[in-house]
């Protein structure tokens, strides 16, 4: 393995808020353990909605716990979300952002697919339903695209590059990869980047049902019997930083990252391309200087439509050749649903701890064998196996695919 | 007080919204023709359902017809029983 450019670049500290609640190790409990977030739908016009089942965070969730007055106001659900997985991962990543202006030479880069999506429906409802003719003064605030980078930002104060990178469900992993270009060269020493997403309004709902792509029971992915996504919501956010500034102060390393492949399938809005999916793979190993026998595991997109399950196992094998039949190949939205935006944050807490647990977490739900789909997806239970380096990829709607490399920590 | 249901004239309507949605002409339609012969992808599908759903005030149900590869006749059929059910419970 070889580095081909710039600094070498490490994780030191994760964090999430999921539908296992908060907390990135409530987050890989669950799914090491099989364990499902998914329930039926919790939400007021349940009864009129066609949409059965979700993966959203716990009902207990109490955002007046987390956050004072003066701020609450101010924050969009998909922001409370973001602030607490940042709290959490820069409380593990030890670091003090007042020391030496390190401040200044952080970056914030979040990924989010849809932006404030609760503040605007609530206060639509307002105007269209309840004909007030006045909404929230703060609403801007709340549902700018920005909003939950301009938050973490002041609430560290994290004084570098900032802002919201957005591309459905690849926005984690563009976000990422953005935020590790900018320490390699030389723009940030240290990044806080993920993403957030929570968007169980009835607006989006209904756009979703109209959509036809939603399971009605669970997610099952490469299973014959699937039938769709399940939606989700949640954060998850990290800490990076370059090798030297992490061994210099001392810090425990949670896994190294190696590259990113990005790439766009400029095909069909919806229906995914097996060569656009695989070129960013593809790139993703070259990056890291990986081969692709050097990939023990690899996080699938694996949303369960019918399109993608069998899109994704071709683009794998695409990339991969021969290499692809002693992979481990798991989605973890089996369990943690897909919370848009925010599903590749999910899933890097998951290919972080594969990487230094040794253990490669289920595809739940896998049943009933589709000839189409014939990798190893590691049906239901978890499997004790090192993992010396492993991929997480998301494409998105609109062919946008995005892969992270991933490597243990050194 | 509804007019009976009119499966000729309902099927007339069907056809109308494909072939717009296919950009061609209706009477190359035909009953035994899939969504994805007619050059209807899956995308143009949805809005195809959508479209009949506002003509007829119906709603298909979530994992009801395939609409890639089942037939016409099939998305005919789904929307009388959708229409008699909606007679039943009316």
């Amino acid at each position: 393995m070889s580095i081909p450019h710039g600094r070498r670049i490490v994780i030191t500290g994760m964090g999430a808020v999921s539908p296992f609640g908060i907390g990135a190790a409530s987050l890989w409990q669950a799914l090491r353990e099989g364990r499902s977030g998914i329930a039926p739908l919790r939400h007021p016009d349940a009864g009129r909605l066609r949409v059965r089942v979700a993966a959203q965070v716990p009902a207990d969730f109490d955002p007046a716990a987390h956050f004072d007055e003066r701020t609450l106001p101010m924050l969009d659900r998909l922001s409370q979300f973001a602030l607490l997985a940042a709290r959490e991962a820069i409380a593990q990543s030890g670091l003090d952002f007042a020391l030496n202006d390190l401040g200044r030479r952080t970056a914030v880069i979040v990924g989010s697919g849809i932006g404030g999506e609760n503040s605007h429906d609530e206060q639509y409802r307002r105007l269209y339903a309840d004909n007030a003719t006045r909404v929230h003064p703060l609403s801007i605030i709340r549902v700018m695209m920005n909003a939950p980078a301009s938050q973490i930002s002041m609430a560290h104060g994290l004084r570098g590059p900032a802002f919201v990178a957005s591309s459905a469900c690849a926005s984690t992993n563009h976000a990422v990869i953005q935020a590790a270009q900018m320490i390699r060269n030389g723009l940030a020493d240290v990044a806080v980047t993920g993403g957030a997403d929570a968007c169980f309004s009835y607006g989006l709902l209904r756009a979703w049902e109209a959509m036809r792509v939603l399971a009605d029971d669970t997610c099952r992915p490469f299973s014959a019997n699937r039938r769709g996504l399940v939606l989700a919501e949640g954060a998850g956010m990290f800490v990076l930083e370059s090798l030297e500034h992490a061994q210099a102060r001392g810090a425990t390393i949670l896994a190294e990252y190696g590259g990113g492949g990005m790439s766009a399938d400029a095909s069909d809005i919806v229906a995914p391309d097996p060569v656009g999916a695989a070129a960013a793979m593809t790139q993703a190993l070259a990056d890291a200087g990986l081969e692709p026998q050097d990939i023990d595991y690899i996080n699938a997109h694996g949303t369960a439509t019918q399109a993608n399950d069998i899109s994704e196992t071709r683009a794998i094998r695409l990339a991969f050749g021969t290499a692809a039949d002693r992979l481990a190949v798991s989605s973890t939205k089996s369990m943690h649903g897909h919370a848009m935006g925010a599903s590749g944050a999910l899933e890097l807490v998951a290919t972080i701890n594969a990487l230094r647990e040794g253990v490669v977490p289920p595809t739940a739900n896998l049943d009933v064998v589709d000839p189409a789909c014939d990798l190893d997806y590691v049906p239901n239970t978890a499997r004790a196996i090192p993992v010396r380096a492993a991929l997480s990829n998301s494409f998105a709607f609109g062919g946008l695919n995005a892969v992270l490399a991933l490597k243990r920590a050194p | 007080m509804t007019d009976p249901i009119n499966a000729n004239e309902i099927q007339q309507e069907i056809f109308a919204i494909i072939a717009k949605q296919a950009k061609i002409d209706p009477a190359i339609v035909r009953p035994e023709s899939t969504l994805k012969d007619l050059g209807v992808a899956s995308l143009d599908a949805i809005e195809v359902i959508f479209d009949i759903e506002e003509q007829f005030d119906i709603t298909f149900p979530d994992q009801g017809p395939n609409f890639d590869n089942d037939t016409v006749q099939g998305l005919v059929d789904a929307v009388l029983k959708a229409l008699a059910d909606k007679g039943n419970a009316a």
